[in-house]
């Protein structure tokens, strides 16, 4: 329907009937027709009113949507790539503290362990230490199979700091992929609905795919040395 | 003699790189050099006197596989015992690099046993 039909059955009945009333001097007639208009007319405006409110409540929601996307991409999303780094950071600092330590430890254990063998050919060469030679003996062969022990466990203590390496291979995997959403997320907001530029596949990566995580990884991998020996057995190595 | 030999050690992670060299202190092998990627690795492989490579995959600048493949194309280096130590572990990955020439693939977390019986297969593969 044309906005000109539908005025003239919205408002025309009232137009005529205050025409009709001027020409023949019905005073009440007209205020009653004008009363009439004037509802009609208000009608209208409520009609465009609600309409304007509607728009500006979808509006307002998609604001706030966009408001949510700006906030994860500005500040959520740099703040977790911040603290992954802390975490690395401080992964780092704690493995090359317990290294440290194992290192100033080894040579300590190495030169008790050294000493005791020297004491125990003296005190067999002293005949006046003879009556505490068993037990000297016995003291000093039980602090060097100690001391071994000891820089068998250091050794130990070493190797276990791997974790940095492997936990922190995963983490950059994590930034990796926070920093890719980041920018996904930047572009979602200046242009939305643009279609996926080709950025966000994943192909396989020549760099290798990191350490295997439970869960994580698809696809055929070995499930230890043992395997990786067999394989490259199997391959004539 | 063998204790005589030069490690070059090759991972973007100093943690290992330390733990690597530490371990082959502890079996004699004092001569040990450190670099962080293929990039840094095979300038001082040309330049320098290395008898063994242990290197990591995954790393940053030029990963472990392709300097693997840098050094057997080097009419110089192309012989160089070469051991992969690292973290990939996928079957297609230990074929691609035993086919690019790999002397031996030890997948972290390794133990010191491993990298011992490795490292002396090798020499002792390169001795026979």
């Amino acid at each position: 329907m044309s906005t000109a039909t539908q005025q003239n059955e919205d408002y025309g009945p009232w137009v005529r009937a205050m025409s009709r009333a001027l020409e023949h001097g019905d005073g009440d007639g007209f205020r009653t027709a004008l009363a009439g208009f004037d509802q009609a007319r208000n009608c209208e405006v409520a009609l465009q009113v609600r309409r304007v409110a509607t728009e500006l409540q979808t509006a307002l929601d998609r604001l706030r949507v966009d408001s949510k996307l700006i906030d994860l991409a500005q500040h959520q999303v740099p703040g977790a790539r911040h603290r992954l780094a802390h975490v690395l950071r401080l992964t780092d600092d704690a493995a090359h503290r317990t290294m440290d330590l194992v290192e100033q430890c080894c040579p300590l254990a190495d030169q008790l362990a050294q000493e005791a063998e020297r004491l125990i050919g003296l005190q067999e060469a002293d005949a006046s230490a003879h009556q505490l030679k068993p037990r000297i003996t016995a003291f000093l062969k039980q602090a060097g199979t100690s001391m071994a022990g000891v820089r068998s466990n250091l050794a130990e203590v070493l190797l276990a700091q791997g974790y940095q390496d492997l936990s922190g291979q995963i983490i950059r995997g994590v930034m990796t992929l926070v920093d890719e959403l980041e920018e996904a997320l930047g572009e979602l907001v200046r242009i939305a609905g643009a279609d996926d530029d080709g950025r966000s596949g994943r192909g396989t990566t020549p760099r290798g795919h990191g350490p295997v995580v439970p869960g994580v990884n698809h696809g055929p991998s070995v499930g230890g040395q043992q395997d990786v020996d067999a394989l490259l057995s199997e391959l004539g190595m | 003699m063998q204790q005589n030999l030069n490690f070059l050690v090759v991972d973007d992670f100093s943690t290992m790189r330390r733990i690597i060299k530490n371990l082959l202190h502890d079996l004699g092998y004092a001569n040990v050099t450190e670099a962080d990627d293929g990039s840094t690795a095979l300038p001082l492989l040309k330049d320098g006197n290395f008898d063994f490579l242990i290197t990591d995959w995954n790393m940053p600048g030029m990963p472990g596989l392709e300097l693997l493949k840098q050094v057997r194309a080097d009419a110089r280096l192309g012989k160089m015992p070469v051991l992969m130590l690292t973290a990939e572990a996928k079957r297609e990955q230990i074929v691609e690099a035993a086919q690019a020439g790999v002397n031996g693939y030890v997948i972290k977390p390794f133990t010191a046993a491993t990298l011992k019986e490795k490292i002396d297969k090798i020499l002792a593969a390169r001795a026979a």
